[in-house]
């Protein structure tokens, strides 16, 4: 082997999870991070979202029985939490296509940093059309 | 050695798939973002959904979406599990897992929607 890569850091197969952690993230990994998180989290929601409304087919009343407790408070809250997920993967997504399809690379950190702002206002607008109604009334 | 790992396709057709269903799945939610939050009923009342549903469009539009949902989803999940050393027994059970959780729920979904009855067709007729 010559000399030139004597010095290049080898992998630590056996501490695989702190060297993965040890890498230096710019922008481009975190979002490569939240994008997986909030994608398995999406399709679990998916699996759960189709589970939740099968009491269609036992008509109203069973269906509205359900859908009190999911319109309860806590709920509430949690569906507004997976507007998270559903914006960050959304907004992201958009990046990626930019990225592979039109010439992103040369700008994927705005928009990254675009993504965000656009994410954030979405998700306290959300909130207000979400929670208005039941703190106004 | 990829030769003995993988297919012979090189996967970019799933890539331009998986590109091409999330943008569709973005404009599918706003649309779905809309009609659940309009206001607090009309996502979550069992009226509001009979009475969209009494509008086939409205029911291909969700079979549409559910579809879309689950392949983007599960086609996702299996570029992260791919991403991970596997034993080739390993590969073909959790891509048999993905394919057959995806189907069942799909069709799950698919009847859910049909079970929606149309009494406004059926009392005009």
């Amino acid at each position: 082997m010559a000399d030139e890569y004597k010095d290049i850091k080898t992998f630590d197969q056996k501490e695989w999870i702190k060297e993965n952690l040890s890498y230096k993230k710019d922008s481009g990994s975190w979002a490569w991070i939240y994008h997986r998180i909030t994608g398995i989290a999406l399709i679990a929601y998916l699996f759960l979202h189709v589970y939740s409304l099968s009491t269609l087919t036992d008509g109203k009343a069973a269906f509205e029985t359900k859908m009190s407790t999911f319109t309860s408070g806590p709920y509430l809250v949690l569906e507004w939490v997976l507007f998270i997920f559903v914006l960050f993967h959304s907004l992201n997504g958009v990046r990626i296509v930019l990225v592979d399809l039109a010439d992103g690379a040369k700008y994927h950190k705005t928009l990254y940093k675009v993504s965000w702002i656009a994410g954030i206002i979405l998700f306290l607008g959300m909130g207000y059309i979400m929670f208005s109604h039941l703190l106004l009334k | 050695m990829f030769k003995y790992q993988s297919s012979k396709s090189s996967g970019s057709r799933s890539w331009m798939l998986q590109r091409i269903t999330g943008i569709a799945l973005v404009v599918f939610a706003i649309g779905h973002y809309i009609l659940m939050h309009y206001n607090l009923d009309s996502g979550h009342t069992y009226q509001a959904v009979l009475n969209r549903m009494q509008y086939s469009w409205y029911r291909i539009i969700d079979l549409v979406f559910l579809t879309l949902g689950m392949y983007h989803g599960l086609n996702g999940l299996w570029g992260i599990f791919r991403d991970y050393k596997m034993q080739p027994w390993l590969k073909i059970t959790l891509v048999s897992a993905l394919v057959i959780l995806g189907i069942a729920f799909t069709a799950w979904g698919y009847v859910i929607i049909f079970s929606i009855p149309y009494p406004n067709t059926l009392t005009l007729n």
